[in-house]
């Protein structure tokens, strides 16, 4: 059973893995675009941060340098690429028909969605650690304690993962669903802080960042380069929360099924 | 033609056995009460117009759509018993469904090894599978192509070959040919046939009545989401009206014009031809040939599943052997 079950799972992760192989555009782009783009807006962050100084737990975190937000930032906001890699991975699939032919074999709905997340957590997590480790090594960020670092940088993309089969499951179309992804990347990055850090936010949205997972994906990853495990634990409860969740509507939705009524 | 099978419900154990399925979308019953069993080595040509119910069929029996009643047993296994037993269940159906599904930017190979990984294949084993399959279906040549660069007849194979691997009880093809020239669809009917004499039980629905008849399949005629009748093919044309056409020299004694449709004859002076349907086309024409008219001719042909498919347009068929 047990045996059957690795079977399926690797097989799908072999495919998926080929299919995203064999466009490697999108990898490629998100690979190099956080690195470019951190290295052009450290001086910007830098500038814009408050010093240690004056800085406050509910702004921003604190030491957090413009070196830190720059590459924090560039790896949230770039890592939204997991909503893309595994929702456009499942709406296609919808289209193509596949998708039904996976339900109607003996793979559960938690298979598939593992399966469509393993490739898409192998290639995040070689991108994390091409930003983080550019970080370090080039422009000399400071890492206070790895181990946080990871946990958060995880918690994130299976936060995002969620996210992503949630919107693959739910979406009509590809329309759609771009415009859910829109609109999600404001939320997560732009009221995340990870595209301009919230200490030189208007009042008003540093009041409601903290509806945004990106609010608490940037706020785990800043606490972990101070050192901050409290505050990590905390705001990785409330990813793993989301991300239970996500992915809960993301099975409840494949063992409903579709009509064939639907845009798709 | 071969030799009549048993249906079903008359043979052993059915591999496929569905009883009082009923799904509603809306205010659409696309099923009310749909019943059908297939019996181990049984072929099943599902006929039925569009929105007769057919692919909602196929839809449960895969697990794709929850019923709003009924039951689904697959080699006994009761499939909407749990999602265990529906996943069980599934692991014994290779599904052909009628619109194509395959990855098209992966090779035939790749496409066929992931089907044979959700059905527990793996390593040398799965791709001997996936070799012998390739073969039968005439995909060896390409089948390390993408499938987005091949021909649709290849790409309905590939669709084929994969529910084929792994030789399941229960194969499910709904409509596999459409579109298909007339190479893949003699491959694809030798392997249904191969499948069927190992002792697979087969769901074949399609619009092309000659395959069925090649395939010497027993038929189940499904209309406003019901098996309406079922039976072997002889059983169900037994009912139907044979055409008998008679020539007669000059034109139609008028005793007999209104018995049927009367036409001249055409490249002929004067004679007439008359076309009568009845179910019992040797009287009739001994009774012609008793009141002593000068005939140049007689043919008579008998219904076939054209005209089975045309009736159903009209009445509920004579014979019913719904289960």
């Amino acid at each position: 059973m047990l045996r059957d079950a690795a079977i399926r799972v690797g097989g799908m992760v072999r495919l998926n893995t080929v299919l995203l192989v064999r466009e490697p555009g999108p990898l490629i782009s998100r690979l190099v675009m956080p690195l470019v783009l951190m290295v052009m807006l450290r001086p910007l962050y830098a500038a814009a941060l408050p010093g240690p100084a004056t800085a406050t737990a509910a702004v921003s975190t604190p030491g957090l340098t413009g070196t830190g937000q720059a590459v924090t930032g560039m790896a949230v906001m770039f890592s939204l690429l997991a909503l893309s890699m595994v929702g456009s991975g499942i709406l296609t699939e919808r289209m193509w028909h596949t998708w039904d032919r996976l339900r109607g074999s003996a793979t559960s709905a938690a298979e598939i969605l593992v399966a469509k997340a393993v490739p898409a957590l192998g290639f995040l997590a070689a991108q994390q650690v091409v930003v983080f480790g550019v970080g370090v090594v080039a422009l000399g960020l400071d890492v206070r304690n790895a181990g946080l670092l990871a946990l958060a940088v995880g918690m994130w993309v299976a936060m995002l993962l969620g996210v992503g089969m949630a919107l693959g499951t739910l979406s009509r179309s590809h329309a759609e669903m771009a415009a859910a992804q829109d609109v999600g990347g404001l939320v997560l990055t732009g009221l995340g802080g990870a595209l301009v850090p919230l200490a030189v936010l208007p009042h008003w949205v540093r009041s409601v960042a903290p509806v945004s997972p990106g609010y608490w994906g940037v706020r785990a990853m800043t606490s972990a380069l101070a050192g901050d495990a409290g505050q990590v634990g905390r705001s990785v409860a409330v990813l793993g929360a989301v991300a239970v969740l996500a992915m809960g509507v993301a099975v409840w939705r494949i063992r409903r099924g579709w009509s064939r009524s639907k845009l798709l | 033609m071969h030799d009549p099978p048993a249906t079903g419900g008359e043979q052993g154990a059915a591999v496929l056995s569905v009883n009082g399925l009923r799904k509603r979308y809306g205010s659409v019953k696309a099923l009310d009460g749909f019943d059908l069993a297939v019996a181990p080595g049984e072929v099943t040509g599902l006929l039925g117009h569009n929105g007769a119910g057919k692919t909602t069929f196929v839809e449960v029996v895969s697990g794709l759509v929850r019923p709003d009643a009924g039951t689904v047993r697959i080699s006994g296994i009761d499939a909407l018993q749990s999602a265990r037993a529906g996943r069980a269940a599934r692991s014994l159906v290779g599904v052909a469904p009628q619109q194509q599904a395959v990855y098209l930017s992966a090779s035939v190979r790749e496409n066929l090894r992931l089907y044979a990984s959700l059905l527990g294949l793996a390593g040398r084993a799965a791709l001997r599978e996936i070799d012998a399959v390739a073969d039968e279906l005439m995909l060896a040549d390409v089948i390390d192509r993408p499938v987005g660069l091949l021909s649709g007849g290849q790409r309905r194979r590939v669709q084929a070959a994969s529910a084929l691997l792994g030789s399941p009880p229960l194969l499910l093809l709904d409509e596999p040919t459409v579109g298909a020239d007339p190479q893949t669809r003699q491959a694809l009917l030798a392997a249904v046939r191969a499948r069927a004499a190992a002792g697979a039980a087969v769901v074949y629905t399609t619009h092309y009545l000659p395959e069925l008849v090649d395939l010497g399949a027993t038929l189940a005629v499904a209309r406003d989401g019901q098996v309406v009748a079922r039976g072997t093919q002889a059983e169900l044309l037994a009912d139907l009206p044979a055409r008998l056409e008679v020539t007669f020299a000059g034109p139609v004694p008028a005793e007999l014009v209104g018995r049927g449709e009367v036409a001249s004859r055409d490249g002929t002076e004067g004679d007439a031809v008359l076309t009568l349907r009845t179910a019992h086309p040797t009287s009739a024409l001994a009774e012609i040939v008793s009141r002593g008219y000068v005939l140049r001719g007689v043919d008579v042909r008998h219904a076939t599943l054209d005209d089975l498919f045309a009736a159903l347009r009209q009445t509920r068929p004579g014979v019913d052997h719904a289960a």
